[in-house]
């Protein structure tokens, strides 16, 4: 870090950034955790789960896409961001089928650690209970859409890293949902590999290797040992070392 | 006698309900219909819940069902998690455990065991032996026995809490852990694990005898009633192992009638659907299973604690061996069918499982790394049966080529003595109810009854397969006609 | 000058709880309290429960409610207790958002029943009826979708001491809290 670095304040503490970095990423390279949900370090923004809000000069933006700029203010842990945070991850629970108690990503979950993250206590709202499929027609890889959360991870990464276009994202609004490109529309009779990247990119239990469950105890999963706030932000701060 | 499941005339008759059945697990309830003399006319016990899971568990991938039909009950989850594992354990193809897996397995069913028997005797029964059935509602339940006699309900509790202890080391957590997965275990157990519970367990084995030597001496206060309160006379079934010793982990299906004389032995339970079958009644959503070969009305059977002891040719460790030829010898060696005789036999049970414990916990394969067996190739289907606390536990399911689960049938330890329960409820109410005003007291003992049982009633509401319909044919006096049966 | 008053005793917290559509797990947690139960009982005392012979809930301070509702009976339970307790807490997933009981929602009702209560034939089916048996609900609801409900304590079930620290704050007049370590949703 050169003397010259710009910095920006995060809840009133200087972060330097690089030239060319968001908010987001300027602040996880910094060791400071802002939310997120639909952002991977190896993926072009996307700006769609809204996790990421926070208060640039006094106006909301994501932090994932907004670029750092220096004399920025930006706010981060504040009650009403807390609290939107709260909301939409509460609406995510109530529009799929998040049973944590039955799934095998429970403690490996990014949409579990940040409701815990966010002192979720209660999904609030009404349960929609919806009737979704379940494509196990792969011989390696199991595709829930009960827990899908639409954050097009596994669209990115098939289209971007492995050129294959597996999934994609269709329909509009409420209605909008992962469909595969195969022309039965079953996961079986497209390419995908085990090995894939997409495979492996899903941050809930949508996308998942078979026969693999629970073979990690309690205790030892992910954000057993850790919250997200602290394992984001170690995971970006060893990557930029 | 009457036939006390069904009244002549209901419409005729006054409703009392018990309602709910306290100190039990899940929800239950009885109703007695009386004429305007007080005698009773018809008893019976409703299971009220129903949950579906066979039904909705259908397209899951066969890894996730035990962790998530272990969640079908709080107390006994650990013997739904093995069960179920049991079989898939078969469809993914593995071979045999080795023998770590197998031991750890075998110490999470016996922690499980000592909490469960623990936890009905101290808990949830003891408030109705030590004050009296009809003793006052305020003082009748675990505080009260804590107020009353602090150092026994200390020892309730903290036997408890070592089975649980015990769960937690191996599944991950109390009460509905993972631990156990398709074809051994997930974590092996650490020395330090091992060795605070072996601290521990020499003075759990001590207490139990002592939890044996408590219910001896409250039956001796009053042999005739301990031995006939809530009397029915029952065939009796569970498991036995190859030698025809009690084994709660694994063994072979054996029935035997009420006065001890074999009805089948060695039957292996995958093939559970060729003798036992199950009827239902429109009015308890809980089945009525019976062994196929005595008909429904002879057929019904019960399971658990005092058929186990009862059925075996012999419990593998000394303490609970001579608890239990003590206990053989009550009605000169007749088999004993009253109610309250389960108390005693659930102790014998939970220091067998001490007992078993403290061999488990000596055994240097405890502490092993080897956990997963050999994988061959996958079965479509498969049974695992499992003495549960409660009796013999049935998980059977059939899985596709894509691994998402297409069948299930259960029948839950409890099901099986859905008859049983009845039949003692009623033989309560003709006993010490018909004929007098009643008391909450005296409505206590129904309750008194249900409760040996320990039944774990959200469990119980599972079954799927086959089943006669039976229609009858009334006259306008509600009279039997005729009888159709089809199936 | 006259000696000081004695302070009177406090009156006993008053605790009612029940499961409802749940499997007792909750229930089996807080008994997990251990030898806890003992300091519980010195300030604190049962109405109605599945632990005790009270069979209707009288005025009672903190409600502890486990399970969704899934079926007529159920909604009776729940606002008899609501209707008496000052503070009503949803325990566990099943009061908070349907849990396991729950994961029959997406599928018709009269259609599991058909299949589970199915006769020998294959084709008809013997579904019990009697009026005894309380009427079955089209899904099963998480209990802040029947009644106002003031906490959760989120768990599968959660821990002891979980919900030990709840009741503390509870009974104590803090703002009810866990950290990272006790919120688990499984």
């Amino acid at each position: 870090m050169s003397a010259s670095d710009a910095t920006i304040l995060i809840d009133e503490v200087p972060v330097p950034f690089a030239p060319g970095q968001t908010i987001l990423e300027a602040a996880l390279s910094g060791g400071v955790y802002i939310p997120h949900l639909c952002h991977h370090p190896e993926f072009e923004p996307h700006g769609s789960c809204k996790l990421c809000s926070v208060v640039v000069n006094g106006r909301n933006a994501s932090a994932c896409t907004m670029k750092a700029a220096a004399g920025q203010e930006v706010e981060v842990d504040i009650p009403d961001l807390h609290a939107y945070r709260r909301t939409l991850v509460q609406m995510l629970f109530v529009e799929g089928n998040h049973f944590c108690p039955g799934c095998e990503k429970s403690g490996n979950c990014q949409l579990q650690a940040l409701a815990y993250d966010s002192e979720m206590m209660t999904p609030h709202f009404v349960e929609f209970y919806p009737r979704r499929p379940v494509d196990a027609s792969h011989p390696e890889v199991l595709l829930d859409l009960n827990r899908c959360i639409q954050c097009e991870l596994c669209v990115r990464a098939s289209r971007d890293v492995d050129g294959k276009s597996v999934f994609a994202l269709v329909g509009r609004g409420m209605a909008s949902h992962i469909v595969v490109n195969s022309p039965t529309g079953r996961l079986g009779d497209t390419n995908l590999s085990a090995a894939d990247k997409a495979a492996h990119v899903c941050p809930v239990g949508a996308i998942l290797i078979k026969r693999v469950g629970f073979s990690t105890p309690i205790g030892e999963r992910l954000y057993d040992l850790e919250p997200i706030s602290e394992e984001a932000t170690r995971c970006a701060v060893g990557a930029e070392k | 006698m009457l036939n006390l499941e069904t009244a002549q005339s209901p419409h005729k008759l006054r409703r009392v309900a018990i309602e709910p059945v306290t100190r039990v697990e899940g929800h239950g309830k009885v109703t007695i219909l009386l004429d305007d003399e007080n005698r009773v006319h018809q008893v019976r016990l409703h299971i009220v819940e129903f949950r579906g899971f066979e039904i909705f568990i259908r397209g899951r991938p066969y890894w996730e069902v035990p962790v998530a039909v272990q969640r079908l009950c709080g107390i006994c989850p650990v013997s739904h998690l093995l069960a179920a594992t049991k079989a898939m354990d078969l469809i993914a193809g593995y071979g045999p455990l080795t023998p770590t897996a197998e031991k750890l397995r075998r110490l999470l069913h016996y922690g499980q065991i000592v909490q469960s028997h623990a936890l009905h005797f101290f808990h949830l029964s003891s408030p109705d032996l030590l004050f009296g059935f009809e003793s006052e509602v305020a003082k009748r339940n675990i505080i009260g026995v804590a107020a009353a006699f602090p150092d026994l309900a200390r020892r309730g509790v903290m036997t408890r809490k070592f089975g649980q202890e015990v769960i937690r080391h191996i599944a991950g957590k109390r009460i509905h852990g993972t631990g156990v997965i398709p074809g051994g275990m997930n974590k092996a157990l650490s020395r330090a694990d091992r060795d605070s519970m072996r601290s521990a367990i020499d003075e759990i084995v001590d207490w139990s005898r002592e939890a044996v030597g408590l219910v001896v001496r409250l039956h001796e206060t009053n042999p005739g009633f301990y031995k006939t309160f809530g009397e029915s006379r029952a065939n009796m079934m569970g498991l036995v192992d190859k030698r025809g010793a009690l084994d709660f982990y694994h063994g072979a299906l054996r029935a035997r009638d009420a006065d001890g004389g074999a009805i089948f032995d060695q039957v292996d339970y995958a093939t559970y659907q060729s003798v036992l079958q199950e009827d239902i009644k429109t009015w308890s959503y809980m089945k009525f299973p019976h062994i196929r070969t005595l008909g429904a009305d002879k057929g019904w059977y019960r399971v658990g604690p005092l058929a186990r002891v009862q059925i075996c040719d012999v419990m593998p460790t000394p303490l609970a061996e001579a608890a239990r030829r003590t206990f053989l010898r009550v009605d000169a060696g007749r088999p004993l069918h009253g109610a309250l005789m389960y108390h005693w036999a659930r102790m014998i049970e939970m220091l067998h499982a001490a007992e078993m414990a403290r061999e488990l916990l000596d055994d240097p394969d405890i502490v092993g790394t080897e956990l997963m067996a050999d994988k061959g190739p996958r079965r479509e289907e498969a049974v695992g049966v499992i003495e549960a606390p409660r009796g013999t536990l049935f998980h059977h399911y059939r899985a596709g080529d894509d691994d998402l689960v297409t069948y299930c049938n259960l029948i839950v330890s409890t099901t099986n003595n859905n008859q049983a329960m009845n039949e003692a409820i009623r033989a309560v109410a003709a006993r010490f109810l018909s004929g007098r005003e009643l008391t909450e007291g005296l409505l206590n003992h129904i309750e008194v009854a249900i409760r040996a049982y320990d039944p774990c009633l959200s469990c119980a509401t599972h079954a799927l397969g086959q089943m006669p319909l039976e229609v009858d044919l009334v006259d306008a006096g509600g009279a039997l006609v005729s009888r159709l049966r089809k199936g | 000058m006259s000696a000081p008053a004695e302070t009177p005793a406090l009156p006993k917290v008053r605790l009612a709880t029940t499961s409802l559509a749940g499997c007792f797990g909750c229930h089996m947690s807080l008994l997990d309290i251990d030898e806890r139960i003992f300091d519980l009982a010195a300030i604190a005392e049962f109405d109605r429960s599945p632990l005790t012979d009270i069979k209707h809930c009288g005025p009672c301070d903190i409600a502890l409610i486990e399970g969704g509702v899934c079926n007529a009976e159920n909604v009776h339970v729940l606002r008899e207790l609501r209707a008496n307790a000052k503070i009503l807490v949803a325990v566990g997933a099943c009061a908070i958002n349907g849990g396991l009981p729950a994961m029959r929602n997406r599928l018709d009702v009269g259609d599991i029943l058909n299949e589970v209560y199915r006769d020998a034939d294959g084709v008809g089916s013997h579904v019990p009826s009697d009026p005894e048996l309380p009427l079955l609900f089209d899904k099963v609801y998480p209990i802040n979708e029947i009644v106002r409900v003031d906490y959760f304590i989120p768990g599968c079930p959660p821990s002891a001491d979980a919900i030990w620290k709840y009741l503390n704050d509870l009974i104590l007049g803090r703002m009810p809290r866990l950290d990272h370590d006790l919120l688990h949703y499984d």
